[in-house]
């Protein structure tokens, strides 16, 4: 899976987001919107609660198309391609959803066993010593007879990761991965993620709202806000960008660019006191 | 789209359905590799329905033989119970009573599964590891209704008979030589028991599936929405099928 | 994956068990039933009148089933109907002389071949031919011998006619019984309505053996039982003088319809409560104007 990497050595961009412009029930979500997300590397991208962060990485694998702008995936426009091409795409990309998304039906071994069986002919033996591979790798070997409803959600997540890395691929996106862990469990996700980034080269985007955690493992930081990149830069640097984004959101202070109060009308008259009259 | 008319919004569901099982047809030559799962939906929807398919159709057949026995003693032709159970089995009530049960039974469950696959992103996760879910989710059980409903009904029919049986032969001392010998008289292969029985189980099959399957996949992603479209499985089943019932009878007649 | 494979066996089972019913009742419980299987082999019987025989109709010996109708076509040129009866192989010693009739298994039942033995020693061969048969009873037939109405054909040398007027035949047929005390004394020959009185004028053929019925004698189209045939019923009246060929009788009562029978039923308990709704009625309308 790694050949179409080598295939293209010159570009160093895995993923190049281009003027991207969506608007859902009204609102634009995505405003001009441009990314480049390195290869190899492990790129966060982090911005105030509604601000589209998910909506982006489902526009990346094709569940969502944007109304303009383009999205290039390793050299392939993902809106215009079809969906045999997006398919064949998506095998290489892993997901790791926010609630792991485990099949509910089949226990630990078999979830993990899912793409496998799905897309390839292997013989039984092959599979099973792939997916011990990968159960090995997130530490869940002995689960592998356990259903998802036995898991605890740290567990379900190392499930679900070593499912995303069945198939090698070249990138994995990481959908809010430390949401209600633990402090260990997180440590756990963690180092996976850098262990998975390091030893196999796998480009990964995180989507994530810990600051602490985001710092200890990203080599770059997009900060969005308002449909618009609003800061990016390495953990250090963006900490030290003056922006007032960089300044609410890092120093998590209630007011700022990002409103306390949701759009409204004026208070006083929704209140239903004459207008001006204190 | 504004959709607050109640025939609107009926008519949009209709069209959405309708849109809905031409891509499950669509899907069938690709869910051809997915035969384990709709073997699995098989075990699922229709084996495990047959319990309380068997033990319906038993006591609607003893309830037959008992009504009919004291209704047709009337006329002192009790001798045409057997008959009389067979053809209401095998005309109507083995067949609608079957697919009302298979509604309720099977029908809300395909769609709780499914409207919580998508609520937990199970769907998404399909789509994201290139597996196609309308191709291996929607029509393996759409397939599986289909070929479980007819099977059921034979099934339905069969212990009906044997509780028509039981009652009027057994209990009530009807000559079981007569109560078989007019009703094989009586009874014919193509009208009853094809017409009858096959065709109409096939199509109420076809249709419960196809509802229980788009309510799942269309719904709101929240309890509450699953909530909704279970009791939507129920209710849209029930009148398509009493509805579908009148105008095949009359097709078939 | 012995998981996968509990359902895929579970699955089978159940297939199986479904096909089962489903050849339980094609082949147990529908007329697929009574097709003989194992050899057989063919005889013709020619009928005048087959009724409603209908093919694979079970064909019966001492009303032990032995076979059943393989094929009903009229023969070319003839106005019989051909029929091939499908014999099972070990009733081969029907004599050929046997008698072929077509029964009627109770008043609405289906209809079959009943085969009465002969007396002959030569079996019927294979193919051959049962040369005495007897036609299906027609049930018009059947019932008009039973109440005479048949008759008109064979008294009519010996009837006279006799009018009568009626405001209301309900669905008396020309042939239906005319019965004096129950019994059937002639037939309705003719029912014509009159364009200037703008009543039933029923033309009665009553055998001369009656020729001794009152001019006075009253009329009536009567019903036999709830849902039976109508009849004219005649009630003598005390008059010396008799009917005779050509008379008119006066007295009649014309057919009870059973909605007004219903009718008068619902209503007789509380007619004086309904006019007195009725007058309220008028007086409250009086009122408003």
């Amino acid at each position: 899976m790694t050949d179409s990497v080598s295939a293209k050595p010159e570009d160093s961009t895995l993923v190049r987001v281009r003027g991207l412009t969506t608007v859902l029930n009204g609102k634009k979500v995505f405003d001009a919107l441009d990314m480049d997300i390195p290869r190899g590397k492990i790129t966060a991208i982090m911005g105030p609660s509604g601000t589209g962060k998910t909506t982006l990485l489902k526009h990346i694998t094709g569940q969502m198309r944007g109304d303009a702008g383009e999205i290039v995936v390793d050299g392939q426009n993902v809106s215009s391609l079809s969906r045999e091409k997006l398919f064949e795409l998506r095998e290489r990309i892993g997901y790791l959803f926010q609630n792991s998304a485990l099949l509910t039906d089949f226990d630990v071994f078999e979830n993990v066993a899912f793409p496998l069986r799905q897309h390839t002919k292997l013989p039984e033996v092959l599979i099973r010593n792939i997916v011990l591979t990968k159960l090995q790798a997130v530490g869940l070997r002995g689960a592998a007879a356990l259903l998802p409803a036995e898991l605890s959600g740290g567990m379900a997540r190392r499930v679900a990761l070593a499912r995303a890395i069945v198939f090698d691929p070249m990138l994995i996106l990481y959908d809010e991965p430390f949401v209600g862990l633990d402090p260990i469990a997180l440590n756990q996700v963690l180092k996976l993620i850098r262990t998975l980034n390091q030893t196999l080269g796998i480009t990964s985007v995180l989507v994530a709202h810990e600051l602490e955690a985001i710092k200890r493992v990203a080599d770059h930081i997009y900060l969005i806000a308002n449909g618009k990149v609003v800061a990016q830069g390495d953990p250090k640097t963006i900490a030290n960008d003056g922006s007032p984004w960089t300044r609410q959101f890092f120093g998590g202070e209630a007011d700022g660019p990002v409103p306390f109060q949701y759009p409204a009308g004026d208070y006083a008259a929704s209140l239903g006191f004459p207008r001006g009259n204190p | 789209m504004r959709r607050d008319n109640i025939v609107l919004r009926s008519l949009a569901q209709i069209g959405d359905c309708a849109l809905f099982l031409l891509r499950i047809l669509a899907a069938i030559p690709r869910s051809l590799r997915h035969v384990r799962e709709t073997v699995r939906q098989l075990w699922f929807v229709g084996a495990m329905s047959l319990i309380i398919i068997m033990v319906c159709g038993l006591f609607v057949g003893m309830v037959l033989g008992l009504q009919l026995y004291d209704v047709l003693s009337i006329f002192g032709g009790t001798s045409a119970t057997g008959t009389v159970v067979a053809i209401a089995i095998y005309r109507e009530l083995g067949p609608v009573v079957t697919a009302l049960l298979f509604a309720g039974r099977a029908g809300t469950s395909i769609t709780a599964e499914i409207g919580l696959m998508r609520a937990t992103d199970q769907i998404a996760a399909m789509e994201m590891m290139a597996v196609d879910p309308i191709a291996y989710v929607a029509v393996p059980r759409f397939l599986a209704g289909v070929i479980a409903m007819p099977l059921l009904c034979c099934v339905f029919c069969a212990l009906g008979i044997f509780g028509g049986h039981l009652v009027g032969v057994s209990w009530l001392g009807i000559d079981n030589g007569t109560f078989w010998s007019n009703m094989t008289a009586s009874v014919e292969l193509v009208k009853d028991v094809i017409n009858g029985v096959l065709w109409k189980s096939v199509v109420f099959g076809t249709v419960v599936s196809l509802i229980a399957v788009f309510q799942g996949y269309t719904t709101p992603p929240t309890s509450e929405g699953v909530a909704y479209a279970t009791t939507r499985t129920v209710v849209a089943s029930s009148i398509a099928i009493l509805a579908l019932d009148f105008v095949l009878t009359a097709f078939l007649m | 994956m012995s998981q996968r494979q509990s359902y895929a066996v579970g699955t089978g089972l159940f297939i199986v068990l479904g096909f089962a019913a489903l050849g339980y009742l094609a082949t147990q419980t529908t007329s697929v039933a009574n097709t003989s299987r194992g050899p057989s082999y063919t005889v013709e019987a020619h009928f005048a009148n087959i009724g409603q025989l209908k093919e694979r109709a079970p064909v019966k010996v001492a009303g032990v089933r032995i076979g059943q109708v393989q094929s009903i076509v009229l023969d070319p040129g003839k106005e019989t109907a051909d029929v091939k009866l499908s014999i099972d192989q070990r009733y081969n010693q029907i004599p050929d002389d046997s008698v072929a009739t077509i029964f009627t298994s109770g008043l609405l039942g289906d209809q079959y071949v009943g085969v009465q033995y002969g007396h002959s020693k030569n079996p019927v061969a294979a193919g051959g031919t049962l040369a005495l048969t007897r036609p299906a009873q027609q049930l018009e037939e059947m019932l008009g011998k039973f109440f005479g109405a048949g008759g008109v054909a064979d008294n009519l040398s010996g009837s006279y006619l006799v009018k009568a007027r009626f405001s209301n035949i309900g669905a008396l047929s020309v042939g239906a019984p005319v019965k004096m005390a129950g019994v059937a004394i002639g037939s309705v020959q003719s029912i014509q309505a009159d364009p200037v009185k703008l009543d039933a004028e029923v033309t009665l053929a009553i055998d001369k053996k009656y020729s001794q019925i009152p001019d006075d004698s009253a009329a009536a189209v009567f019903t036999s039982g709830l849902i039976g045939t109508q009849y004219v019923a005649i009630q003598p009246g005390g008059s010396p003088d008799m009917l005779k060929n050509g008379d008119e009788m006066v007295l009649t009562q014309s057919a009870m319809q059973i909605e007004d029978l219903i009718g008068k039923f619902l209503v007789s308990g509380s007619s004086t409560d309904a006019k007195k709704d009725a007058d309220n009625g008028k007086a409250g309308a009086g009122d408003k104007h």
